[in-house]
């Protein structure tokens, strides 16, 4: 009787358990839907990156430059004749738009735009696939509200808005990986 | 000859006055945690220097350990030698006085200057770190994904019932006529902030100062004018309890117990806010 008092606890205690944990786990989408083809290709990507040397900390700022320069050599050569869609494929880029312009008409808009304006977004300028994010460029800011329904990416990548094209950027390399142009309204 | 004299008297009564106007106000306990900050300052102008040398001027008075800077670290080009005279240069004197400083990103700022051991960042665009019995949350607020907003969501949950205080770029409220609050962020931040108990939080991002009214129970700080200026810029609403935008300022934080006083300092010099607030959720001073 006691010991079966004691399962009855020990399974009260787990049901518990779990139910504290599921209220804490954060409830943000591991994946969206729809984005297999762009995950598949950011991993071949992230193949290519491991193979290469990463940034590190240090208080020199003249190592933490050459290093992101001879990373981002690295990448032209590993990728001599990467284009605009070869990540932001033609299976997934409808996908893509699909979500950043229901994000920018929906009933958030206003508060998105303006998120979008607030990072000082830089106009007239467009990137090239292999080019280099120019220095003097903000970084511009990316509406959380569209970062919840998109793909999650690797630290060394992020995305980037720049004029109305929608950009993939190798952080540490300050590189263009790759982006769809004219994708905000 | 006569009037040499004349001018090196005039110049000692200048610097006397900026002396004599920067009385401290903070209490300055014994084993208080002792802050600065600073933001939008990265111009490598002649401003962001003579705010640096008010905040050395300070430091004599408050001893402070180490500053926080909430984004647009470096303006503009990020050569070395644009990081020195942007940050390692106007800083220096502070830094061999033992001031560390802990960055977070702006806009303006390069993704790479995690990597930058004088930020303190440890490689990481997103971080937090204790001093006392404060906890410090890093956030990187132009670029708020999934990811970060997991990390932040752990680390609040496991950061106990001490003081914790948030900083990052944009504010979720400002009077600033040029950005304004960060209306998106708030929605997405504040029921985080509300969940967990954060008191305090500050940003940048407006190059004003202004504190605001405490908002669900929360202080909100703007100092983004510890380089840059909006002259005139702070359009002051029901939300602000004080503000400067007259001039670059940086700001001034001890927290002792459950106390915490602050202290806004123009770059000539003057006061132009202080006060104190207990902790929120923490049990009443005593009589």
């Amino acid at each position: 009787m006691e010991m079966r008092g004691l399962a009855l606890s020990s399974a009260s205690l787990v049901i518990v358990l779990s139910a504290v944990a599921a209220a804490q786990a954060p409830l943000r989408n591991k994946q969206p839907p729809g984005f297999d083809d762009f995950t598949q290709r950011v991993q071949q990507y992230m193949k290519l990156r491991k193979a290469l040397p990463n940034e590190r900390t240090t208080k020199r700022q003249d190592q933490i430059v050459d290093r992101r320069l001879s990373i981002a050599d690295a990448i032209r050569e590993a990728r001599p004749a990467a284009k605009p869609g070869d990540i932001f494929t033609p299976e997934c880029a409808p996908e893509f738009l699909r979500v950043i312009r229901s994000t920018l008409r929906g009933s958030r808009a206003a508060s998105v735009r303006k998120t979008i304006r607030q990072g000082e977004p830089v106009m007239g300028v467009h990137l090239t696939v292999n080019g280099a994010y120019p220095e003097h460029l903000p970084r511009t800011t990316v509406p959380p509200t569209l970062l919840l329904r998109l793909p999650r990416l690797p630290d060394k990548l992020a995305y980037r808005i720049v004029d109305r094209d929608f950009v993939l950027q190798d952080t540490e390399a300050r590189l263009v990986v790759d982006f769809i142009p004219g994708a905000l309204p | 000859m006569q009037r040499l004299s004349l001018l090196l008297l005039l110049l000692s009564g200048c610097r006397t006055a900026h002396l004599w106007a920067q009385d401290r106000t903070l209490p300055l306990k014994s084993g208080s945690v002792r802050f600065a900050v600073i933001g939008d300052m990265g111009t490598g102008e002649a401003p962001q220097y003579q705010v640096a040398q008010r905040m050395l001027e300070f430091h004599q008075k408050f001893p402070f350990n180490f500053a926080i800077m909430l984004g647009d670290n470096i303006y503009g080009g990020k050569t070395p030698a644009d990081l020195k005279k942007k940050f390692e240069i106007p800083y220096k004197p502070l830094m061999d006085a033992g001031v560390q400083f802990y960055a977070s990103l702006g806009n303006h700022d390069d993704t790479n200057e995690r990597f930058n051991k004088f930020f303190n960042m440890n490689g990481q665009s997103y971080y937090s770190f204790k001093k006392g019995n404060v906890h410090f949350f890093a956030l990187d607020s132009d670029y708020l994904d999934p990811k970060q907003l997991d990390w932040l969501e752990k680390e609040l949950a496991n950061a106990g019932t001490d003081w914790k205080i948030c900083f990052f770029h944009h504010p979720l409220y400002s009077s600033g006529a040029f950005h304004g609050s960060s209306t998106e962020l708030r929605t997405i931040l504040e029921p985080l902030f509300l969940k967990y108990g954060v008191q305090v939080v500050f940003s940048g991002h407006d190059h004003v100062y202004e504190r605001v009214k405490p908002q669900k129970g929360i202080y909100y700080f703007t100092e983004g004018a510890s380089g840059e200026l909006r002259y005139g810029n702070l359009k002051k609403t029901e939300i602000t309890a004080a503000g400067y935008d007259k001039d670059r300022s940086f700001l001034a934080i001890e927290i002792s117990g459950d106390d915490l006083s602050f202290q806004a300092v123009s770059r000539t010099g003057v006061t132009v806010d202080s006060g104190s607030f207990h902790r929120p959720g923490a049990a009443p001073p005593s009589p």
